[in-house]
């Protein structure tokens, strides 16, 4: 199914779960032309915040994206502590949690990289484009070269604005 | 495709600390800087609706081949 990223946005935003939208979704706020199926956001590890991550997803059906189905996971606020990095497929579409990125660090290391833009309706936290391009170039994937090549030509034409 | 105007970009990648790699310049000569310019006209509201709808046409034609090889 299509990401309804405006549902998502709106879902995070109204429970006041603190999370930076990184990835695609970033780029497209930068005004990339390349599509992204999925939503990525780092999130911030504190106890509240993954409390109000687990109950702002709760009613969407969180489950591990390609884990075969009936496994015992709830994505609750216990498990987030446990773990790290999640991706998940939920009615909403399929969105990642991420404690951590590589280029990048953890929400707090991420927040003074970000702006704040305002989207469906809500302000949300982006990742600025020169930290977007840090974090791709560290994680030195090579389906991300094309989208690197892309985020440095906008930064480039943005510049010359 | 508009042409990348080469040694402005690195200046301008070198000013935010980048070094300019020889694989993603050579990648960058496919990238069209049209589609860029128009979106850095839009605001990121415009941009996140546009890539929504355009996600829905993805899926929409993604069933619409699905139901033609009969699956």
């Amino acid at each position: 199914m299509a990401t309804d990223f405006g549902g998502l946005t709106s879902v995070l935003a109204d429970n006041g779960v603190e999370v930076i939208v990184i990835g695609g979704l970033a780029a497209q706020a930068h005004g990339s032309a390349r599509l992204t199926q999925d939503a990525d956001f780092v999130y911030r590890r504190s106890p509240e915040n993954m409390e109000r991550l687990a109950t702002a997803l709760a009613s969407y059906r969180p489950y591990l994206r390609g884990a075969p189905p009936g496994l015992p996971f709830a994505f609750d606020a216990e498990t987030i502590r446990r773990g790290l990095n999640f991706t998940l497929t939920t009615t909403l579409g399929d969105v990642d949690f991420l404690g951590e990125i590589v280029g990048g660090g953890k929400y707090e290391d991420l927040e003074p990289h970000t702006s704040a833009l305002s989207v469906f309706g809500r302000e949300v936290l982006v990742i600025d484009l020169p930290a977007l391009i840090r974090a791709k170039r560290a994680a030195g994937r090579p389906k991300d070269l094309e989208a690197i090549a892309e985020l440095e030509a906008l930064l480039a034409e943005r510049e010359r604005i | 495709m508009a042409q990348s105007d080469g040694p402005d970009d690195q200046a301008i990648l070198r000013r935010f600390g980048f070094e300019p790699d020889p694989v993603i310049e050579a990648y960058k000569k496919d990238v069209d800087r049209s589609l860029l310019r128009q979106n850095l006209m839009r605001s990121p509201d415009e941009r996140w609706a546009n890539l929504a709808a355009a996600v829905r046409l993805a899926e929409e034609m993604r069933r619409a081949g699905a139901r033609s090889r009969g699956d």
